[in-house]
């Protein structure tokens, strides 16, 4: 994922090279009067072998070893069938008759909010960490990247309860909010809202991160030596640079963000309304009116399609 | 002298110490081979390394001294920077990127075009100005990067290698160009190049730089005539030895001995300069008046315009520079024993 930016279509060294082996074929005319480097040729006429045969090679078809065909096979039906089924087994007949049913609208604007709200959170806590990860060389940093990705890993409903003995009523920190300012987290939007971005955050963090280590930052001298100030460069030099990383890190805690369902249901509860996002109304719905679950599914089916085709080209380069 | 600078810092293995001064509108050519620690004393003077010890003084105003914990920051610095690669920024277009300098020093952005506007009128670019960087080609590339570092009104220029990215047929134009701007800037150049044609041809001054220390400092002129270092002499395409003289002669560290026609100037610690076409070859070991005769194996060959140069390997290593047609008549494409004979008269000798 090298979001590395060249001015040029070939490196300097690169047209160096070409250039010398140009001179190489014509040596003998009178060109400098400095030895020129011998570039040997024949890395040239042995890459330009390979290249003949690997087409060679693919039409041949890879052989793979015997069974791996019949079980990969079966793997992708494993894969595609249970989102297959959803499809096929949608209510179409009714669907907008159950997309527009009053709980149902209130989940759908519910997870929206939540999951826009745990995004800001996520960029504002984010970018800078992502940033103190990828500049600053600090004692401990290996260890904060490996608590950053732990959410990732970490069961939500672990997640959950963890947040729940830190930011409820007698947890940690929970305790001294309540007592300081009154603010209550669990059960409420706002805990739905922190519960989301628990899990989301890593996941812009880690894409942020690998886009700032990927960039030149020679472009940040050259905006020093400009007489631009430390905000200026990032405004101006950084966040263009980074713009596709931050980009996909965004659409990517944005999705699991709307997807969160064990750390929100423990943390947050499952109020209509307040904190009943789509995945906990699904849950709920399967119970009373499978088909409203099936056709909310559908909407996240739909959600997280839309978001693996834009970032597409990110994830699956095509060759 | 309007920069006077004492730059003292260890980078990785690379451990710089060195001063440099110059003087106003003039251009100053840090010249030495790679990793000697070039680029990294341009950084410094830019600001983006810090010094360990040393000083920098520009026009008076104290940038950077550790001692007294002074230390401007590159961004208040009066110093402009052409890098190597140009840096461009690939999302703006080029007089976007030429504002760039004077935008971020607080000038309002209808006024900052206009500048760069002008700029780019000045370095010939004026048709460019709405387009990226990844659409102009390597010339233009360094002119906008010029036009960039310009616009600030720096009072030191600093150029890292500025035709290096280019191919041999335009680097010969732009040279030509970029001394013209050299020249009709009123501040100081600090140009930094392993390209000896370029320095010999850009700078008013040359220092050079080898592991990270100051070799020899002084004109173009100066460095052709009296090397101090082999890397300057072959440069300027001399074979350079160093040793103890007395009388007419110079003895070298391994035992050999260099005769010479003048007596040494100065007992003691001296240079021999010998010219290559000073340097006949013989298959067998030649009578006549010449003093300085070694035996060498001939090596590797060079065309240099329409001359041969024979690199002779062995206790006295020399280039020497012969016709095609000798080393024709004497087989030296296939190496082997070889004498080689200097005339006294041609041997050059300058206290070290």
């Amino acid at each position: 994922m090298s979001e590395r930016q060249d001015i040029r279509p070939e490196t300097p060294a690169e047209r160096r090279r070409a250039a010398t082996s140009k001179l190489a074929v014509i040596a003998g005319d009178s060109i400098a009067s400095k030895p020129l480097s011998r570039e040997p040729i024949p890395w040239a006429r042995s890459a330009e072998a390979a290249a003949q045969t690997a087409p060679a090679r693919a039409r041949r078809g890879g052989r793979a070893p015997f069974g791996f065909v019949p079980l990969a096979a079966i793997g992708v039906a494993f894969l595609a069938l249970p989102l297959a089924a959803l499809v096929v087994r949608a209510p179409w007949r009714h669907l907008t008759a159950d997309l527009t049913a009053p709980g149902v609208l209130t989940a759908l604007r519910l997870s929206l909010v939540c999951s826009l709200g745990a995004l800001i959170v996520s960029i504002l806590l984010g970018v800078p960490l992502a940033w103190l990860l990828a500049r600053v060389p600090f004692r401990g940093r290996n260890v904060v990247r490996a608590f950053i990705v732990l959410p990732m890993v970490l069961p939500p409903v672990v997640g959950g309860v963890a947040l729940l003995l830190a930011f409820g009523r007698n947890g940690i920190a929970g305790q001294w909010l309540d007592r300081a300012f009154g603010v209550t987290l669990p059960f409420t939007t706002a805990g739905a809202i922190l519960a989301e971005a628990f899990v989301a955050m890593p996941f812009l963090v880690i894409t942020v991160e690998a886009g700032l280590r990927a960039m030149d930052r020679r472009y940040e001298d050259a905006a020093a030596t400009l007489g631009a100030g430390r905000w200026t460069t990032f405004r101006r030099v950084t966040l263009p640079l980074i713009a596709p990383a931050l980009g996909a890190g965004a659409a990517l805690c944005w999705a699991r963000a709307l997807g969160e369902f064990g750390a929100t249901i423990t943390f947050a509860g499952n109020l209509p309304g307040s904190t009943q996002t789509v995945p906990l109304a699904v849950y709920l719905a399967l119970q009373s009116n499978p088909d409203a679950a099936i056709t909310l599914s559908l909407v996240m089916l739909v959600v997280c399609l839309t978001v693996l085709i834009a970032l597409r080209d990110r994830w699956f380069p095509s060759r | 002298m309007s920069l006077q600078a004492r730059v003292a810092l260890q980078k990785g293995t690379l451990d710089l110490d060195s001063d440099i001064a110059a003087d106003d509108n003039q251009v100053v050519v840090l010249l030495g081979p790679n990793a000697a620690g070039k680029t990294t004393l341009l950084r410094a003077l830019a600001g983006l390394i810090p010094l360990a010890h040393g000083k920098v003084v520009l026009d008076g105003q104290v940038l950077e001294d550790p001692a007294a914990g002074v230390r401007v920051p590159p961004e208040c610095r009066p110093v402009g920077v052409v890098f190597q690669d140009y840096l461009l920024f690939p999302h703006l277009s080029i007089l976007e990127n030429v504002a760039f300098g004077p935008r971020s020093r607080g000038v309002h952005r209808r006024a900052a075009r206009k500048t760069a506007a002008e700029w780019l009128e000045r370095v010939d670019l004026a048709a460019c100005a709405a387009e990226k960087p990844r659409a102009l080609s390597g010339g233009q590339a360094q002119r906008a990067a010029l036009a960039r570092a310009l616009a600030t009104e720096p009072r030191l220029l600093l150029l890292d290698e500025p035709l290096a990215a280019m191919d041999a047929g335009t680097r010969a134009e732009v040279r030509r160009e970029l001394s013209r701007h050299l020249s009709s800037f009123s501040g100081t150049s600090l140009l930094v190049t392993h390209d000896p044609i370029e320095a010999l041809t850009l700078a008013d001054r040359l220092v050079v730089l080898e592991g990270g220390r100051v070799v020899q400092v002084g004109t173009p002129d100066e460095l052709s005539a009296h090397p101090r270092s082999r890397y300057v002499a072959g440069l300027v395409g001399l074979n350079l030895f160093r040793g103890r003289g007395i009388g007419h002669v110079v003895e070298l560290s391994g035992g050999q001995r260099i005769i010479a026609a003048e007596t040494v100037p100065q007992e003691g610690d001296v240079f021999v300069v010998i010219p290559p076409s000073a340097v006949a070859l013989h298959r067998t070991s030649p009578e006549g008046s010449r003093r300085n005769v070694w035996l060498g194996t001939a090596g590797a060959l060079d065309v240099v315009g329409e001359r041969i140069r024979v690199h002779v390997s062995g206790p006295m290593p020399l280039v020497a520079e012969v016709t095609p047609a000798a080393v024709a008549a004497l087989h030296l494409g296939e190496g082997g024993p070889v004498f080689a004979s200097v005339k006294a008269t041609e041997v050059v000798v300058y206290t070290a």
